[in-house]
């Protein structure tokens, strides 16, 4: 007997989980336990393994489609039996499947109301499909909503039963003419019209996405950016940062990084970057600021005996964070390797995830030298206490002795800390002996 | 303080506070003459009541068409004048009645606003200040005089639509200067009493903007009574009982015992203190959108003074609009589906969008007509006469834009096709509605299936 694997349901609010990878293909063979594909919600993701061995039957989706919950994915059978049964609404399997047969729907699918069993839509959109679920378009049915011009809230802007609750509770009642048009063309209706006592008139409907000029695009999120939506803003939301600004004289690191690049002429490896320069300084530092290589967490401060390094590193994706765990135990030339390797590994998309999270980091230090900025606010990555900005290098006038001013060379640090956890007066210290180490940098290199 | 202060008692300004005050709203109306405004006391009531008595008069005078034969036909002039003046003062005195049932506070003397202040809109009347929250505006319209070389308004001879109305006989002759709804309507009454009238008009119709080919239809039945017309003809100057005028580049003149003025209306913004308010005017009328609030704060204007449709039911309706809003329940107005009725015999209705102004607009439409004989109950009752119904469609949905109609009793109709309107109904939907048999009404089915 054929068995469907559906998408699971991960938690009360989740309607829809996205595919990541399917690792098996139609007429694999599978055993009981064995992962067969990984998915995502917008917190974490998953793997789901096989509930019994067999072969794959049918895939019903692609990698990145976005599936609701409790959706058959794929079948896992013995070979030669049907499965059609199983295929989500009326869409057709992919272009491998074996056989052809019409859909069949066993008796018990359709009286599936009371939990959400919704059927699934295909990936594109014809105009000629209404794009509903099957619980909605019962009730639009019954209170006689007419759904040819709704926006759906659902997957991909499928209709579903909050959308025509929405319509009932607005008075969603389209023109003749209006409906008309709907059909025809591509629009969109409000809740409520200028028509009579709030009915939607022709004129009420927008046609989507073309504003006459196509001024404009919408173009959805990824995963990561709404990720990373969500961090920035709860950061600043939910702590008091601010950010002190100082900059320090940046000849040692020039020296210093002029000769790593005589010895590199010379055939030496090892590229050690300003910013690696920096990252050390700051790890020492941090050694002796226990309470800004820290976690907040509410009532407690979690102080780290190591520092766990986050460095932030900007990808195609977006922005990743890895964390260099125990920072403080390598040398110039370890920390080095280790920041170059982990933004390769963070480029590729083959970085470890543990290393990725908030948490791994105990501070974290965010470059953008190389962009020619001079100062900036970075956001912390809570639960961390602070994080240490390094801006460009800039000529400022400086006392070079006896009255005399001169451009030396700055570099300007911006640190933000979290003043629930630690004071100015404190941070200030911090970062003015950050800069001093800087100034004063000694390393082998 | 009152929640609402109303200037003008007539349709606006009443319908307003009677929604008001049935909302339990506070309400203070001023009206300086008559409660009813121009509608009730010289204009839509007495007009049509004496258009009905002329109407049946000429009915009787032609009853040998239908079989019988009704000796010594002749009126009463006074009789008939008498007749409307009870009607016009049963009904403002049930305006009156209104007002105290829903216990409006009514003031009969002219108010001056003062202007708004801290604690309220001031206005003062001659022996008391009162303060309201909001303004009403509904002081309605004047009939325009134009600036004709001679015209001495105090002349007896010069008539707008209020002298026209108090006179206490029948004229022997009488020239109507514009030949809006307002001049044909007088030429069609005082035509059938048996005056010579003639009707003088600078456009190239009759009926201003309404439908070319049913103007041209109400023009020619009338001139078949007599009614003598001078179309794209320009008045130069009235000389005592002479009026000359321009046409044809030739200079023509013509002789009458009354003379009436119909060029238009003009919305009243002076005389009651507007200007210490600071709205916004255009065009000559109170500027409003279309919650009909105008750029000053809980001050609101309906009717005739918005110069937008200068007509008794948009006042009605525009009055409720205010009120609904002032109360909590969102409204608007729509100008789409306004109808439009001329009295005369036969009635002239229309509503919705004309040939001309569907394609200025630049909409595609489709056009179907059909005499009014095709009714059955239209040709048992109107005796050798004939009508005509023009719909007009959406070319690409069908749905209803327009519909013009000549032939009585279109004005009982258009109704109908005002509601088809407003609920953008199709072709689809109206071919499934059941008319009535046999009623005039039946002509509306007939050219929707003719399409």
């Amino acid at each position: 007997m054929a068995v469907a694997v559906i998408m699971p349901r991960q938690g009360q609010s989740v309607e829809s989980c996205i595919i990541h990878t399917i690792y098996k293909s139609i007429g694999d063979k599978v055993e009981k336990g064995e992962m067969i594909f990984d998915y995502e919600t917008d917190k974490a993701s998953f793997e789901e393994t096989a509930p019994e061995s067999g072969t794959i039957l049918a895939i019903f989706f692609e990698p990145g489609d976005e599936v609701p919950v409790l959706t058959n994915v794929l079948v896992i059978g013995q070979p030669g039996e049907h499965f059609e049964e199983f295929i989500p609404g009326n869409r057709k399997t992919t272009a491998h499947a074996t056989e052809k047969n019409a859909p069949i729907k066993t008796p018990g699918e359709e009286e599936k109301t009371d939990t959400v069993v919704e059927e699934t839509i295909s990936a594109q959109t014809g105009k000629d499909q209404q794009f509903i679920s099957p619980r909605a378009r019962k009730i639009a049915d019954k209170k006689g909503i007419d759904t040819s011009a709704l926006t759906g809230s659902g997957p991909g802007g499928r209709i579903i039963e909050r959308d025509i609750l929405l319509a009932i509770e607005r008075g969603n009642r389209l023109t003749p003419l209006a409906r008309k048009r709907a059909a025809n063309q591509n629009v969109s209706s409000p809740g409520i019209g200028s028509g009579l006592a709030g009915a939607i008139t022709s004129a009420d409907l927008k046609e989507k996405g073309m504003e006459g000029d196509n001024s404009f695009e919408i173009v959805p999120l990824s995963n990561i950016r709404k990720i990373i939506a969500h961090a920035m803003h709860q950061s600043l939301q939910n702590s008091a940062q601010l950010t002190h600004h100082l900059s320090a004289d940046a000849r040692r690191l020039l020296t210093l990084r002029q000769e790593v690049k005589t010895r590199m002429s010379k055939g030496a490896f090892a590229n050690i970057t300003i910013n690696d320069l920096v990252c050390l300084a700051v790890v020492r530092i941090l050694k002796k600021y226990s309470q800004v290589n820290a976690h907040f967490l509410s009532d407690n401060l979690k102080k780290f005996k190591r520092v766990n390094l986050g460095v932030a590193i900007d990808t195609e994706r977006g922005l990743m964070v890895p964390a260099v765990c125990n920072a403080d135990l390598y040398s110039i030339g370890e920390l080095s390797a280790a920041i170059k390797s982990l933004t390769d590994a963070c480029r590729k998309g083959s970085v470890n995830p543990d290393v990725l999270s908030p948490e791994a980091a105990s501070f974290t230090v965010s470059n953008l030298g190389n962009y020619g900025v001079e100062m900036f606010t970075p956001i912390i990555n809570l639960p961390q206490v602070a994080i240490l900005g390094v801006n460009t290098i800039v000529p400022r006038p400086k006392d070079i002795g006896n009255g005399v001013y001169g451009f030396v060379p700055h570099i300007g640090l911006s640190l933000t800390y979290d003043h629930r956890a630690i004071d100015g007066s404190e941070a200030t210290r911090f970062l003015k002996d950050t800069a001093t180490e800087i100034e004063n940098l000694e390393v082998e290199l | 303080m009152y929640d609402l202060a109303i200037i003008g008692g007539g349709p606006a300004g009443y319908t307003a506070a009677e929604r008001a005050g049935a909302k339990g709203l506070s309400v203070i109306l001023f009206e300086k003459t008559e409660l009813g405004g121009v509608c009730l006391n010289e204009g839509c009531i007495p007009s049509k009541t004496l258009l009905y008595a002329a109407k049946l008069y000429e009915n009787a005078r032609n009853a040998s068409k239908y079989g019988i034969t009704i000796k010594g036909t002749s009126y009463d002039f006074m009789k008939m004048m008498a007749r409307k003046n009870k009607i016009v003062k049963n009904l403002v005195g049930a305006v009156g009645t209104k007002m105290k049932h829903y216990q409006v506070e009514v003031v009969r003397a002219a108010a001056a606003i003062q202007g708004r202040f801290p604690e309220g809109i001031k206005i003062e009347t001659d022996n008391n200040t009162f303060i309201a929250k909001n303004l009403l505006i509904c002081t309605g319209s004047e009939a325009v005089i134009p600036p004709i070389k001679g015209l001495d308004k105090s002349s007896d001879i010069i008539l707008t639509n209020r002298e026209i109305l108090a006179l206490e006989r029948v004229p022997e002759s009488l020239v109507i200067i514009g030949g809006g709804v307002v001049g044909i309507e007088f030429a069609c009454l005082f035509n059938s009493l048996g005056t010579k009238v003639t009707v003088i008009e600078l456009l190239d119709k009759i009926l201003g903007e309404m439908d070319a080919e049913i103007s041209s239809h109400l023009q020619e039945n009338l001139r078949k009574r007599s009614v003598i017309f001078h179309l794209s003809s320009k008045v130069l100057e009235i000389k005592k009982d002479e009026v000359i005028f321009e046409k044809d580049k030739n200079r023509h003149n013509i002789r009458a015992e009354k003379i009436l003025l119909s060029i238009g209306r003009r919305p009243v913004t002076e005389g009651f203190g507007l200007e210490n308010l600071g709205v916004e005017l255009l065009r000559g009328g109170i500027k409003v959108d279309r919650k009909m609030q105008t750029n000053i704060p809980n001050v609101y204007a309906a009717g005739d003074v918005t110069g937008f449709s200068l007509l008794a039911h948009t006042a009605y309706r525009e009055g409720e609009v205010v009120i609904n809003n002032l109360t909590g329940k969102k409204d608007h107005m729509r100008y789409n589906a306004i109808p439009a009725v001329v009295y005369t015999f036969p009635e002239v209705s229309s509503v919705g969008l004309t040939e001309k102004l569907a394609s200025d607009k630049g909409i595609k439409y489709k056009l179907a007509k059909l005499p009014m004989t095709y009714a059955g109950r239209f040709m048992a009752e109107n005796e050798g006469e004939n009508g005509l119904c023009k719909i007009l469609i959406g070319e690409k949905y069908g749905e209803i834009l327009g519909v013009h109609m000549i032939g009585s009793p279109s004005s009982e109709i258009i109704y109908g096709a005002a509601m088809a309107i407003e609920n953008e109904m199709t072709l689809e939907e109206l071919k499934e509605v059941i008319f009535p048999h046999p009623t005039v009404s039946e002509i509306f089915k007939e050219v929707i299936f003719s399409f």
